[in-house]
């Protein structure tokens, strides 16, 4: 999922002071689970935008707000909603808002959260990153645990000088991912593949902007 | 006798460090290598160490060979991806530098720069191989070069480090990769260094052990607690705090003598590289006292 993370109010308010109605748009993916864009959210900014003197023409939560078509679709019975209002303010992730760009090409899109990066949620509502989605993926080789992401220098073949009885130069709070990956391929039986020396990363494979076309030919004819 | 030669013929070769300033002004940088010249056998310059931003490394390397003093190229991979990297390492080889250290490099969060984009493009083991591709003539691409490097490239390790399998692992990987000599982090337990060098003695490469200098028994805590890879025993911290304020320096310099004389007598491992961390000028006294001078 995408963890994101609700802006300062002030700081929404000082981007969208010039504007008086707004349509909010939230997420029922990442968004809610991240306490950023669920229902609860939709009516705290509704309030809070109130009380400030704006009027909030309608509050809407996508189901899945990355989807372009679907979520176009989703906000068909909101057309009253939408053409009273100056703005749209979006309440789930960088790629929300930029459907919400896509779907509303007339009106400005603001956002009211900061996008974070690919979460793993360990407890309700606690996150942390352990894939960085750099397009070439060497988990097979490093017990299931990515130095790309764990590792704050991305290193490939084994801790720096930086390892300090487990933990990481960068901070005592983050357990050095190679010691991590050495513990487990250990406790596996793989220590070899640590002792494998891996190339430089291709980059390219990362370049951006990345596009997809999962489907095949096939299916696009039907 | 270049330092290739010195520590290929079996001699016991002594390095220190040079950590260039921030900023222009560099008469007591000039100073520390006056003082350094002729006695020992080449000098460290550090990349941007503790990733503070200072003078680079290669243009205090061309200045240090303008004075007379053999220079190792510190390159971290922190600042510069693998074209820049190669770039410097060609730019530096033309200017006259024939040695080089690769290192991956303190992480920005260390430095005086936090806001920083961290680069590790590459890192550590993979710019040995860069350095040993450039010597056979090929950048890391596969393209011909018009002219090869002829480095003499060294490594990092780290003999205190905890857990020290991976440390080891990786070690392996940087002689594989062409390491033909490593400076180790400070090591201060010669017992144990021992251990670890009956290990890396199965290797066919050389190897200086790390001598910073402690100046008390604050500092030697200090980095106890907040150095990676540094554990400074504690009959060292009390020899220190038994000498008194005054005498603790004296005491440190006599310590890292003491210690560089058993490396060298008792033939440990092949070098000392003596880090003064701003005490150049205390260098050629820990010398004497080994009886190196």
């Amino acid at each position: 999922m995408i963890a994101t993370k609700k802006r300062e109010f002030k700081d929404l308010m000082e981007n969208i002071k010039d504007y008086k109605s707004f349509f909010l748009v939230g997420c029922s993916e990442c968004a809610s689970l991240c306490g950023t864009g669920g229902e609860p959210e939709l009516a705290e900014l509704k309030e809070t935008l109130e009380k400030e003197g704006k009027t909030v023409t309608g509050t809407f939560r996508a189901k899945t707000g990355c989807q372009v078509l679907g979520t176009k679709v989703e906000l068909k019975p909101f057309k009253e909603h939408l053409d009273k209002t100056d703005v749209v303010i979006v309440m789930s992730c960088g790629a929300g808002t930029q459907a919400a760009v896509e779907i509303f090409p007339d009106k400005p899109v603001y956002q009211s959260n900061d996008t974070l990066f690919l979460a793993n949620m360990t407890r309700y509502q606690i996150f942390d990153e352990r894939c960085s989605l750099c397009g070439e993926c060497i988990l097979d080789e490093t017990g299931g645990i990515c130095p790309v992401t764990a590792c704050p220098k991305g290193l490939l073949n084994g801790p720096c000088g930086g390892t300090n009885d487990g933990n990481c130069e960068v901070s005592p709070d983050i357990k050095c991912c190679w010691v991590r990956i050495y513990e487990r391929l250990n406790k596996i039986n793989r220590l070899d593949d640590m002792k494998k020396t891996r190339e430089a990363k291709d980059w390219s494979k990362s370049q951006k902007p990345r596009a997809l076309i999962a489907r095949t030919k096939e299916e696009k004819k039907k | 006798m270049s330092f290739k030669d010195i520590l290929n013929s079996g001699k016991f070769a002594v390095t220190a460090e040079i950590g260039p300033p921030k900023g222009t002004d560099i008469k007591e940088m000039l100073h520390h290598m006056e003082i350094l010249r002729g006695k020992i056998d080449a000098a460290n310059i550090t990349d941007n160490q503790s990733a503070v931003m200072r003078i680079s490394s290669i243009a205090v390397c061309k200045l240090a060979l303008e004075y007379g003093l053999e220079p190792i190229l510190q390159m971290t991979c922190r600042d510069r991806n693998r074209i820049g990297l190669q770039a410097d390492l060609l730019g530096a080889y033309v200017l006259g530098i024939k040695n080089v250290l690769c290192m991956t490099g303190d992480h920005v969060s260390a430095g005086d720069h936090k806001q920083a984009k961290p680069v590790y493009d590459v890192e550590s083991v993979q710019l040995l191989k860069i350095v040993d591709g450039m010597n056979n003539g090929k950048d890391m691409a596969g393209n011909d070069l018009k002219g090869a490097t002829d480095y003499f490239q060294g490594a990092v390790v780290t003999p205190e480090s905890n857990p020290i399998e991976p440390q080891l692992m990786k070690f392996e990987k940087k002689v594989k990769a062409g390491a033909k000599f490593f400076q180790t982090q400070a090591i201060y337990d010669i017992e144990k260094f021992k251990t670890f060098m009956a290990h890396a003695r199965q290797f066919n490469v050389k190897i200086m052990a790390g001598i910073v200098v402690l100046k008390s028994a604050g500092m030697a805590n200090f980095m106890n607690n907040f150095v990676p890879g540094i554990k400074v025993p504690q009959n060292l911290i009390d020899e220190l705090k038994a000498a008194g304020k005054e005498k603790a320096l004296d005491t440190g310099l006599n310590i890292a003598a003491r210690h560089i004389k058993q490396l060298k007598d008792e033939k440990i491992c092949d070098g000392v590289h003596i880090m003064a961390i701003g005490m150049e000028d205390k260098v050629p006294a820990i010398m004497e006292r080994a009886g190196l001078l």
